[in-house]
């Protein structure tokens, strides 16, 4: 893991994680903690994010966006005025289009002391982005790999059957379904999917 | 790569029009592939609107107001494209009602008002949906009805529609004024009971609307389509003896393209009855929205200055469907 932050002399950020996903916020948490003039907190799993924020004081907070209680924050500076001692807001850079827009699309947003300059708070934003994006191909992928493993489960069931109607052995029945699927430029387990089908409505009355 | 249409909505029954448009293929219809993102809080939507992961969304006025301003950060231009709903919105409160029936205004309420708060025990906890919300608005307004002031005498949280059942029973809040169905979910659950609401404080006033970023606005073509789509949804929405099978549908499951709403209650705000405030939906008319109230409402509480008050109405006051009429006949 390459270090994103450059030290600094200054007082530490108070960095505070709100993620609804506990291996996600541990993983953000271990990785910003590298880096010593950060001091990071998570938001205890119960607590709202508001009190959350009422507790740590946090300078900078890290908004996993599938929270719904982000929108407590969105309201902090509208509230009256002793909702918060140090009013936050939505973080912006408004000549960063291109970071923004991937921030929002990887579902990670952050929330600042009114008063926090932008280099402080991008390097945080850009971490977590990166997290965000490898949790999210760490599920795509697993997502792939399950599929996967149905698809296994669908070819398998038809070849079975296959095997029983025809009196084949597997290779053969194996043949026969990419035989079907080289010529019809279909993928095997769509062809597995129809023949099961088939005679599923074969078997009926 | 082109990829849907994608659409942002909340798990309201008031998402309907839209969800019809979507599952019964009016969009598609007109030309439009469509993709529902049910979003967890009126924040995503917002963002979404102005970090494009959306294209379009259902919100009401002052959140898309605020916006456009920058008031949420990046400024941003939204425009109202559709009216989809009036009113709906309920004031509903912790415990059992000291009065039979809606609060009334004035002397009277406010005596109900401390009847009530006595068996809270503590300044109440009122939730509204969004800061930037019709709800704020509608629960400031039946506040002051009663002689409560909104700052001193209640204290307000932001929390989602779907998450005030969870919070009630926790105890986490006293009550809040939340979209449908939401509020006549938490009174059928003996949870809360309805105070007061739309229909109490602005009758029938402007709810959901279809907003758009305005890149999508200067598209003739797509919004045609979306407005045409949402219109014919309509249309079964206003038959009384479709209310059940919507209720249903609505209470379908994500997956099964519903929106995982309570069925009993969604059934409720489509007709109305003294625990549900009714939704009225939009029907075409070549009348204009009435957004004034609430402008000066924002003005009032300083979320907006005169010059933007004016700019706004001017924007705002729009007919029912926002698309000038000139613009869709050249596209015929």
């Amino acid at each position: 893991m390459d270090k994103p932050f450059a030290p600094s002399a200054r007082a530490p950020i108070n960095v505070l994680v709100a993620d609804a996903n506990p291996r996600r916020a541990k993983a953000l948490s271990d990785t910003l903690r590298a880096d010593s003039s950060l001091h990071v907190q998570s938001v205890p799993v119960g607590m709202s994010l508001i009190d959350a924020v009422h507790q740590y004081y946090p300078d900078v907070v890290l908004v996993d966006m599938a929270r719904a209680d982000r929108d407590a924050l969105d309201s902090v500076r509208a509230l009256s005025a002793p909702a918060l001692e140090r009013p936050i807001a939505l973080f912006v850079d408004e000549d960063d289009v291109n970071l923004m827009e991937t921030a929002f699309d990887t579902g990670v947003c952050s929330y600042n002391v009114l008063d926090a300059p932008p280099d402080d708070v991008k390097p945080l934003l850009r971490a977590a982005i990166a997290l965000y994006a490898r949790f999210q191909r760490t599920r795509a992928e697993l997502n792939a790999a399950q599929q996967e493993i149905e698809e296994r489960k669908i070819i398998d069931q038809a070849k079975k059957l296959f095997m029983k109607n025809e009196k084949t052995n597997e290779m053969q029945a194996y043949r026969w379904f990419r035989g079907r699927a080289m010529q019809t430029s279909q993928r095997i387990v769509t062809i597995a999917m129809q023949y099961l089908a088939a005679q599923q409505k074969s078997d009926s009355p | 790569m082109t990829r849907p249409f994608r659409i942002g909505l909340l798990r309201l029954s008031d998402s309907a029009p839209v969800m019809i448009a979507h599952n019964t293929g009016f969009f598609a219809q007109y030309g439009l592939e469509t993709e529902l993102v049910v979003s967890p809080s009126w924040a995503n939507i917002a963002d979404g609107l102005v970090w494009k992961t959306l294209d379009a969304a259902i919100m009401f006025a002052p959140l898309a107001m605020m916006t456009s301003l920058g008031r949420r950060g990046h400024m941003s231009a939204l425009k109202p494209l559709k009216t989809l709903s009036y009113g709906g919105n309920t004031v509903i409160l912790r415990g059992n009602n000291p009065f039979t029936g809606l609060w009334p205004a004035g002397e009277e309420g406010r005596e109900v008002f401390e009847k009530w708060r006595a068996t809270i025990g503590r300044r109440p906890k009122l939730s509204v949906v969004h800061m930037y919300s019709t709800h704020f608005l509608i629960l400031k307004r039946f506040l002051l009805s009663i002689g409560v002031n909104m700052e001193h005498d209640v204290e307000i949280q932001v929390m989602p529609p779907p998450d005030i059942i969870q919070a009630l029973i926790e105890g986490a809040v006293d009550g809040g004024c939340v979209g449908p169905p939401w509020g006549t979910e938490a009174c059928l659950r003996g949870l809360a009971f309805l105070a007061g609401g739309s229909e109490t404080v602005m009758p029938h006033h402007i709810e959901k609307q279809l907003v758009v970023p305005e890149t999508v606005y200067g598209n003739q073509h797509t919004c045609h389509a979306l407005v045409r789509a949402l219109e014919d949804a309509m249309i079964p929405l206003h038959a009384p003896e479709n209310r059940r099978a919507i209720a249903h549908d609505l209470s379908r499951s994500l997956e099964k393209k519903g929106l995982n709403l309570p069925q009993e209650a969604t059934f409720r705000t489509l007709s109305g009855d003294k625990i549900a405030e009714k939704t009225y939906y939009a029907r075409s008319s070549g009348e204009t929205e009435n957004v004034t109230w609430m402008l000066d409402d924002m003005l009032g509480l300083d979320w907006i200055n005169k010059k933007e008050h004016d700019a706004l109405k001017a924007e705002w006051t729009i007919p029912v469907s926002g698309v000038p009429s000139t613009k869709v006949e050249v596209l015929k």
